[in-house]
């Protein structure tokens, strides 16, 4: 007989497992441990809506408090993924509604979330406190004034990235006199005007407010106003950061800064004129995390910005930082730890500023912390990879964006599978990894030998044949997520490795040489995985066997296939040949 | 004459003691200042217990003679009231490290003695010990049952495809099953029926499995796919919860089936390494939209420090029944489709290996206008 304590003294251990892997490792140990562990789990993490049904989770998990949840696969974000799609929210809050009524977070991504929702939402959860809406869409600003109305207890309200449509900026206006509890409110994707008064009040009666960001329309400035009632902010996102230049403005506003002595963050930099950025100055000694992908600003100023700011730890910057700026904050910022370079002109034929692969080779060498880059620019070659690879040995997400597809090595003109291969074979750790440029079947020889930690991996315009897929697909150990576009595999590697698709959380592959017969095939092969073919020519059976679907997605599940699926999706099953949704 | 509220404390006059017995019926003799740590022990002096040997309070039986010393120990140190923050803390690390087996029943005994600062202690580090770790290395750890995944391995696969060798290892495992449970009843030696088949389970096994090692009960018949192998952990997925309870009714079914062994073919011959790479035709379909590689929207600011393992959860219930002329369809295609695979991987992969660096050379300029689909929503973003 085992160590035989009460559950509760079991629960109070799993308290403390703060990982989801812990906690699905530690109810697989044995039937007494499931059962337990099962009865205590708060939180839920679904990293593919379609992969579980809400009825599943509430009968295993009958007392959770905190949901998060991803739908649409990552390639939505370039519209690859058509409109109507699906990963509706609606079904779950449904089901928690009745399941959870204590109910205290929700956190979507790339979900489709409609005021219906919202309002039910705040009608059914007492105690709820934070709703964060990342990439969605299919709401108003209607819904929001309903959770604002009647969420008492919220305290986060974060909308990144979302689309809203913006009827009107009075939703703000509802939170009722005494919501005194948020800590964290994030409108910045927002467009209209919100009543500033309302703003202020609010601002000034949370005592927890921590994170606050504005969207472009609140004027610099009335941003004093707001930093003088909330000097405990940490992180601050500006409105749009430009008036006509005057010194009270200017003193107004620094004056507003040198109060806010716990700022850690900053972002929004709308419209930003240079003249003011000196007013930030006091803080940027505490800034670790810089978000300025908004601020059109030359290299020059972002270089006098960014040397102040001996602590950061993240930067996001467009690319008029160029490589000089790159090397000034390689000498300056010796915490870097993830570096984002957005081009500012990616449809232009030349480049319009001097950034190269040198600016980040400057901050790989310049760096020693720096794990997660995110680098767009316009040439690349072998020699800097490698040298980039050797610098940085810890790097672990690594996602280059060469902006013309199919770039070799400018110097030698050859592919960059060298390249590529030094980064995986040096990063040991590498986690998540995207290419570009001119690549071979070759790199993905390296990545399945090497790229043992990997788990999601982004390939465009890549490869020469299903060779190159199926390294991946059997060499890649850890791999999760799989996006691939317009690349000449078919449905040899596919099929051959059929079985490791169970084991990865979803495939993505648009444009490339997949049949239909394959996917058919698969579908009734594998019943554990749904084979979704999105093709928006019409029914696949309309055409050969043997020709290429448009799209296909394919993901793990154990909740069938989808009942909601539009018009030009099919589910590739077991019992019928095609199905029509 | 025991008076409840007079048990005051004097230091340096007169040190009180109690007397404490434990689950072994050994008595012991502590000072009272640190015995009253306990919330438990408080309780009973306050209730005129522990004042002499011949009334000794009954501490709960997880406590043990050396439970209770190592417990003391902490009370000792802790209910000193001068200590800093630092110093707690610095004896708090010192004081848990020690094996597993002690940890738990510290943590046990410290629980029932209510003792909540000690049980936080001893929880976090019984935390720390399983964090990271795979299921099968904590229920060695923690010397626990293997119930949940014997269970699961035996139970018969369901799938949508019928095929012999998968019905005669659903039969094995069916047996095996019924055996494991014979064995528990030991008290009736009951005979086995004889079997239908001579074989012994590993022999048949490994006929259905090939060469691979995909072990005895390798829960889909798949063979030894290294993803497979590797993804054991996350087979929590096959937990079936309700058909544990549901055991002996299931065990028998025939008609289960998987496509597993036709996936044998498909499975990674590591071997040989081999791949047809057929279909090495260009699809680059001259589009010119620059790559996505990058992903995100322009300002995704959550960089999803790697998102924990979804949760995924078992409790897959189908149990499709196809009609038995499309099931034999389905069985013809798949060995169409395995035939034709097979049939000119030599030669391909000569090509294939030779094709080495050849490099086309296109021209593709990025054409600025409009088909940078990439960046139309970096664009929206940035509205």
């Amino acid at each position: 007989m085992a160590y035989s304590f009460p559950e509760e003294v079991l629960e109070h251990v799993f308290s403390f497992l703060s990982s989801d892997r812990d906690r699905n490792a530690v109810s697989l140990v044995c039937k007494s441990w499931y059962e337990i562990e099962r009865w205590c789990r708060r939180r839920v993490f679904i990293g593919n809506c379609y992969a579980v049904s809400p009825d599943i989770v509430i009968r295993r998990f009958p007392e959770v408090r905190a949901l998060e949840m991803k739908g649409k696969p990552h390639f939505a974000d370039f519209n690859l993924v058509p409109e109507g799609w699906g990963a509706y929210v609606h079904p779950w809050i449904r089901a928690m509604s009745a399941a959870y009524p204590l109910l205290e977070e929700i956190k979507l991504k790339r979900m489709v979330v409609t005021d219906e929702s919202l309002e039910l939402i705040a009608r059914s959860f007492k105690n709820f406190k934070v709703l964060v809406l990342s990439s969605c869409e299919g709401f108003t600003t209607d819904g929001l004034a309903s959770i604002a109305a009647n969420c008492r207890n919220l305290r986060e309200l974060d909308l990144r990235e979302s689309e809203v449509e913006d009827l009107s900026g009075h939703w703000l206006s509802h939170f009722p006199d005494n919501c005194t509890s948020l800590v964290s409110l994030n409108m910045s994707c927002l467009g209209s005007e919100v009543s500033f008064s309302a703003l202020e009040r609010l601002v000034a009666r949370c005592p927890n407010l921590r994170t606050l960001r504005l969207n472009r329309a609140v004027p610099i400035e009335k941003l004093p106003n707001l930093l003088h009632r909330a000097p405990q902010l940490v992180e601050l996102g500006t409105g749009a950061y430009s008036a006509e230049i005057r010194s009270d403005i200017f003193s107004n506003l620094a004056e507003a800064f040198s109060v806010c002595k716990q700022l850690k963050g900053l972002s929004g930099f709308w419209d930003v004129v240079p003249a003011f950025l000196p007013a930030m100055y006091s803080v940027c000694s505490g800034i670790t995390s810089l978000n300025l992908s908004y601020a059109t600003i030359q290299s020059p100023d972002l270089v006098k910005l960014v040397s102040q700011c001996r602590n950061l730890q993240r930067l996001w910057v467009l690319d008029y930082i160029e490589d000089t700026g790159l090397e000034a904050l390689a000498a300056s910022c010796k915490d870097l730890q993830e570096l984002r370079v957005f081009p500012s002109d990616p449809f232009g034929a030349e480049p319009n500023v001097a950034l190269t692969e040198q600016g980040l080779v400057s901050v790989s060498e310049g760096c020693p912390k720096l794990q997660s880059v995110l680098y767009f620019c316009r040439q690349m070659s072998n020699a800097a990879l490698v040298t980039i690879a050797r610098n940085r040995p810890e790097m672990i997400r690594f996602r280059l964006c060469i902006i013309e597809p199919q770039a070799p090595d400018y110097l030698t003109l050859e592919p960059l599978d060298a390249g590529f291969g030094a980064i995986v074979e040096n990063c040991k750790e590498l986690r998540r990894l995207s290419m570009s440029g001119l690549l071979t079947d070759k790199v993905f020889e390296y990545i399945g030998n090497h790229a043992k930690k990997l788990e999601m991996l982004s390939i465009a315009f890549a490869g020469d044949s299903d060779l190159g897929l199926h390294h991946v697909l059997s060499g890649c150990e850890s791999l999760r997520k799989l996006e691939i576009r317009d690349c000449p595999f078919g449905d040899k590697a596919l099929l051959a490795n059929a079985a490791k698709l169970e084991t990865m959380r979803s495939l993505w592959m648009s444009s490339c040489s997949v049949s239909f017969g394959a996917c058919k095939l698969l579908g009734q092969k594998m019943p554990r995985l749904n084979v979704e073919v999105i093709d928006e020519r019409g029914p696949p059976d309309s055409r050969p066997e043997s020709c290429p679907v448009e799209k296909l997605y394919v993901y793990r599940t154990v909740a069938g296939r989808r009942a909601d699926m539009p018009g030009f999706v099919w589910t590739m099953d077991g019992d019928k040949s095609l199905t029509f949704s | 004459m025991i008076e409840a509220d007079s048990e005051i404390i004097k230091p340096e006059i007169l040190k009180a003691y109690v007397w404490l017995q434990t689950s072994d019926g050994s008595i012991q003799q502590v000072e009272q200042e640190v015995a009253m740590f306990c919330p438990l022990i408080c309780r009973e002096i306050q209730s005129g217990m522990g004042s002499s040997k011949n009334y000794p309070i009954s501490l709960p039986s997880r406590v043990n003679p050396p439970m209770l010393s190592l417990i003391l120990d902490y009370c000792r140190f802790h209910q000193v009231p001068g200590r800093s923050n630092k110093e707690r803390k610095s004896f708090d690390e010192k004081f848990v490290r020690m094996d597993t087996k002690r940890l738990c029943e510290l943590t046990s005994a410290a629980d029932s003695l209510q003792l909540k600062p000690l049980v936080d202690l001893t929880s976090r580090a019984l935390a720390r010990v399983i964090e990271g770790k795979s299921p099968e290395e904590i229920r060695e750890i923690f010397h626990l049952p293997d119930d949940l995944t014997e269970e699961e391995k035996l139970e018969p696969i369901k799938n949508t495809m019928d095929d012999p060798r998968i019905r005669l290892l659903n039969r094995l495992y069916a047996r095996k099953r019924k055996e494991l449970k014979e064995r528990e009843r030991l008290k009736n030696t009951e005979v086995e029926e004889d079997r239908a088949d001579e074989r012994s389970v590993d022999d048949l096994l490994s006929f259905i499995n090939g060469s691979n090692e995909g072990g005895p009960f390798d829960t889909y018949g798949f063979a030894d796919s290294k993803a497979n192998r590797a993804s054991k952990s996350k087979k929590k997925n096959r937990k079936r919860k309700d058909h544990h309870k549901a055991a002996p009714s299931n065990c028998t079914s025939t008609s289960n089936s998987t496509t597993a062994s036709s996936d044998a073919v498909y499975m990674n011959k590591k071997e040989s390494n081999e791949l047809d790479s057929m279909r090495s035709n260009p699809t680059c379909h001259g589009n010119l939209s620059p790559n996505p590689c990058n992903g995100t929207k322009l300002h995704n600011i959550e960089d999803n420090t790697i998102p924990p393992a979804e949760d995924e959860f078992d409790d897959c219930d189908l149990d499709d029944d196809i009609d038995p002329a499309l099931k034999e369809k389905i069985d013809r295609e798949v060995e169409d489709f395995a035939r034709r695979l097979n049939s000119d991987w030599p030669e391909r992969m000569q090509q294939i290996l030779s094709l080495g660096q050849e490099r086309r050379t296109l021209q593709l300029t990025a054409n600025g206008n409009g088909s940078l689909r990439i960046f139309t929503s970096l664009d929206e973003s940035r509205k």
